[in-house]
């Protein structure tokens, strides 16, 4: 078990790396004669900043906003509100092409990594793929980097003529983090990533991730709905629940003490007998 | 009743769109039909120059256009320069031959169709169903025109049937119903053609539906609660595949239209077809406009009464639209 | 495994049957014009392989014919035998409108004639008037389709990768082509051009036109697989990266594109085939003397023809073949590729 290197490290005090203010994303939904509209409210509010090094764990059931929270962030959708800065730069306010070198530095993960990698390539086209749209170093240094961020994440070189669907799951979800890697982000943003895995294979990605965490010191946004899988991996959590946080503290308070009854609510339901079952129970940790 | 005004008004600008669309194009067309008048020298060049500005013919298109959009609104929808006389009622005894002809054949194909399209879908997979699969392959390979010299063929050699027109000559007062038997003989090859060539579609629609009917739980729930026979066919099975075929209807109308210009063209049957490529050929301009936008009008006529039939027959197109 | 064996079986077909057509020069006995008004409407010659004595000659011949003016029939004239020759030498042809060359599969020596599937009111030899009439009318179809496909491909990629006012402009245009029967459409736009259109270079503007009449449905088809694709997240990811639309377009959502177009195309080339006939056969196509597989059905109109002259309908018997291979073909694509039929 690498409970241990999972552990929480200690955290650079410095400035906030990414700051969230006001951020609000709303929907308008059209009937079908776009007569009728009606505005379906994802989230609202939002405020929250991360430092360098931390992780931060975003929970809440599903249809809480969280995972269009990550699409924002992660500047896959455009928020209707609010501002986002990161290393002291409203994100919102920059042209297109200003946005290109910024896009680099934040990264998304998603919850099915079928779907997120075309399945018509090779393993070392989709991780070379960064590098190859943002024009960086030849089609060799390109390759060469994918081999290499190929074994960082645990996967054989061999396999880098594969594709998607020869691997497996755990494996497809290592080609998406490596991928996510190579442009060399400060924060990853991991939307539900571990959902679709079953539960060794959810251990062995939250090791390579912590390990990555440990020699990177990257930041992490890790979306969930299940809280106890984060107990052990994040520094903060923020409970959402209908589109707002309704909670944020660090990881070890919020365990001990929830003040929110939401949370106390989410604490509460069906214990996942897995993480009984890997030793994670909350009291022994204590 | 939104709902349809809505669609009318679509209806409406397309065919204003479509009627541009032909008027800019035959602008375009090199050439006009008096040209073909140059090559008598007995007619002066005097004359047929006061002969196109009598029909406007030199006049920018802006112009042209105006005045023909006039035109429609008079009823006359211009002045065919080979007939000489007005667009319209050129028209009007065309089409009505050609409604005939469209009507008889959508008839005669649906009451072959439906038996067919059921019998081979309560037959399913076997040897009948497999045949009528090939002969219905077999009829859409063969491309139309070649069937309809086949029956022009057939005509020829056998005499059975008259090789075209719509009356015997001198067939004029003969008495009403003398005369729409002469009309009906020879209205039995260019429908049975077109019925021919519209058939192979419908039947393997009318069979597909037939088979999402029976492999339904509600058909599947009425048999097992003991209806059988007509009753649960008509009451239940046909009105439940009523929707797509309905659509289909709607569908087929276009493809009708166009095989039967070719129908009327090889059996020379008075319709819209012939008028069209004569016109064409001598660009008689007017004609030639009035003629595609009639086709137009049919088509799109033919797709709102399709609609409405499905609304009507359709409770939950009903609900869908109020919600 | 049924599925691909008609499509390979349909293909290998179709490929036979083009390149026969190709190689209309070298099979075709005689040029498309050559004219022999002492042979106006002779039946095809017959091919024996036994002669009146009953001895079996290993290389086929032909016996000279005879023209009785008197009742305009024609009769054999054994023992004026003449045989088959391969590799012969006669008219002049251009392959592929490039290459000049001379040499032509199988002749006879004159003053007999080889004339397959007999000939027409000039004395035109019909078969190779059918095969120089392919030639015509399976490069029009084949062009034209690909306009279509080529033109509905990128208006559907514009509409559904856009979306917003750019799509609802276009498919507003697009219906527009809806609205019309399609023969009542091409001979609208068929009417923009001059009447007469002698040279191949017009060809090209037929073939315009066409091909422009078909554009709507594989617009709406691949548009629809535009939007679809525009939505997975292989797609987003890449925009996440900083990838520019033109790169999203070329390396992610085309390729998902090109099984429908091809598809649509295999669907598409016999109906513009049939177009490009019909046009020729109410005299709307190529003039003459140029032959299109429509000006050679044209005279089947004819009372005379349709009464005595039996061979002239063989042209069209060949046609049935080429059709159903494509129609085989298109079914096959249309299974592996479920393309959904407006």
């Amino acid at each position: 078990m690498s409970a241990g290197a999972r552990e929480p490290h200690k955290v650079d005090q410095s400035e906030p790396l990414l700051e969230v203010r006001g951020l609000a994303k709303e929907y308008a939904e059209h009937g079908p004669f776009a007569r009728s509209r009606r505005v379906v409210v994802a989230f609202d509010e939002v405020n929250f900043s991360i430092r360098r090094g931390t992780t931060l764990a975003l929970v809440g059931e599903s249809g809480a906003g969280k995972s269009t929270l990550a699409r924002c962030l992660a500047f896959l959708e455009p928020p209707t509100r609010g501002e986002i800065w990161f290393e002291g730069v409203n994100l919102l306010a920059l042209s297109k092409q200003e946005h290109i070198p910024v896009c680099r530095k934040i990264q998304l993960i998603h919850q099915d990594p079928a779907s997120a990698l075309n399945p018509g390539m090779t393993a070392a086209e989709i991780i070379a793929e960064p590098l190859a749209i943002q024009r960086l170093g030849t089609k060799d240094e390109q390759r060469a980097r994918a081999i290499e961020l190929m074994r960082r994440v645990g996967l054989s070189a061999d396999s880098a003529g594969k594709r998607p669907l020869e691997f497996s799951g755990g494996q497809r979800q290592r080609l998406a983090i490596a991928r996510a890697l190579a442009l060399e982000p400060s924060v990853l943003i991991l939307d539900e990533a571990c959902s679709g895995l079953d539960l060794q294979t959810q251990e062995l990605i939250l090791d390579l991730l912590a390990g990555l965490r440990a020699a990177l010191g990257m930041s992490f946004i890790y979306v969930s709905h299940d809280l106890r899988a984060v107990s052990d991996f994040a520094d903060e959590v923020a409970v959402m629940y209908q589109g707002r946080i309704v909670e944020h503290r660090a990881s070890a308070d919020l365990f001990e003490d929830p003040k929110d009854p939401y949370t106390r609510e989410l604490l509460g339901a069906m214990p996942s007998m897995e993480s009984i079952c890997a030793g994670r129970l909350i009291g022994a940790s204590r | 009743m939104k709902y349809l005004g809505g669609r009318l008004l679509h209806a409406i600008l397309l065919l204003l769109a479509i009627s541009l669309l032909s008027f800019a194009l035959l602008q375009l067309a090199p050439g006009d039909f008096f040209d073909s008048m140059r090559v008598n020298p007995r007619i002066s060049q005097q004359t047929i120059d006061g002969l196109r500005a009598a029909h406007g013919i030199g006049q920018p298109f802006p112009i042209r256009y105006a005045r023909w959009l006039a035109s429609v609104a008079r009823g006359h929808l211009g002045v065919s320069l080979a007939y000489n006389s007005a667009v319209a009622p050129l028209l009007r005894v065309r089409a009505r031959n050609t409604l005939l002809l469209t009507s008889v054949s959508t008839l005669f194909a649906w009451l072959l169709a439906i038996p067919i399209g059921v019998f081979s879908a309560t037959r399913r997979g076997r040897n009948i169903d497999r045949a009528v699969g090939v002969a219905t392959s077999a009829l859409l390979t063969i491309p139309d025109l070649l069937l309809f010299l086949g029956l022009l063929l057939l005509a020829v050699r056998t005499g059975w049937f008259p090789s075209g027109g719509m009356v015997s000559p001198g067939a004029d007062n003969a008495g009403f119903w003398k005369m729409a038997g002469d009309v009906a003989r020879h209205l039995i090859l260019p429908a049975f053609g077109l019925a021919i060539v519209t058939l192979p579609v419908l039947v393997r629609h009318v069979r597909s539906a037939m088979i999402q009917v029976f492999e339904s739980p509600f058909f599947r729930a009425a048999r097992g609660h003991g209806i059988s026979g007509p009753r649960l066919f008509f009451r239940y099975a046909l009105r439940a595949a009523s929707n797509p075929l309905i659509s289909l209807l709607g569908f087929s109308i276009g493809t009708m239209l166009s095989a039967s210009l070719l129908v009327e063209v090889v059996l020379s049957w008075p319709g819209l077809g012939p008028l069209l490529v004569e016109a064409i050929l001598s660009r008689d301009v007017y004609v030639v406009v009035g003629a595609v936008m009639l086709s137009s009008v049919f088509l799109l006529t033919g797709n709102l009464v399709a609609d409405l039939l499905l609304f009507a027959s359709d409770p939950r197109i009903r609900v869908e639209r109020a919600e | 495994m049924n599925r691909n064996y008609k499509l390979r079986a349909s293909i290998v077909l179709l490929g036979a049957f083009h390149v026969f057509i190709l190689l209309a020069g070298f099979l075709a006995p005689y040029g498309y014009a050559t004219q022999d008004r002492d042979m106006a409407f002779a039946p095809p010659t017959r091919v024996h392989f036994v002669d009146a004595h009953g001895s079996f000659h290993a290389r086929p011949f032909v016996y000279g014919v005879k023209n009785n003016v008197s009742d305009s029939s024609y009769e054999e004239d054994p023992p004026n035998a003449y045989p088959l020759r391969l590799l012969v030498s006669g008219a002049p042809y251009k392959i592929a409108g490039l290459f000049s060359a001379r040499l032509h599969l199988v002749g006879v020596s004159a003053p007999a004639r080889l004339f397959l599937l007999g000939t027409d009111a000039y004395g035109r030899d019909q078969f190779s008037r059918f095969l120089y009439g392919g030639q015509l009318s399976l490069l029009a179809g084949m062009i034209a389709a690909a306009l279509s496909v080529g033109i509905g491909g990128i208006v559907g990629s514009l509409a559904g990768f856009y979306g917003g006012w750019i799509d609802n402009a276009l498919m507003r245009g697009s219906d527009l082509f809806f609205a019309l029967p399609w023969l009542y459409l091409l001979f609208a736009v068929r009417s923009a051009l001059p009447l007469h259109v002698p040279e191949w270079q017009v060809f090209l503007l037929l073939v315009s036109v066409i091909g422009l009449i078909g554009w709507s449905r594989p617009a709406r088809l691949i548009r629809g697989i535009v939007l679809s694709a525009r939505e997975r997240n292989f797609v987003r990811a890449a925009r996440g990266f900083g990838a520019s639309d033109a790169y999203l377009l070329r390396r992610h959502i085309l390729p998902q594109t090109y099984g429908v177009a091809f598809t649509q195309l295999a669907l598409l080339i016999p109906q513009y085939i049939l177009a490009e006939v019909t046009l020729s056969f109410l005299g709307l196509g190529i003039g003459e003397p140029v032959p299109s597989w429509g000006s050679l059905l044209a005279t089947l109109q004819h009372y005379d023809v349709l009464s005595s002259y039996w061979w002239m309908f063989l042209p069209a018997v060949l046609l049935v073949p080429l059709f159903f291979a494509y129609h085989t073909a298109a079914d096959a694509l249309q299974e592996r590729y479920e393309s959904v039929s407006l």
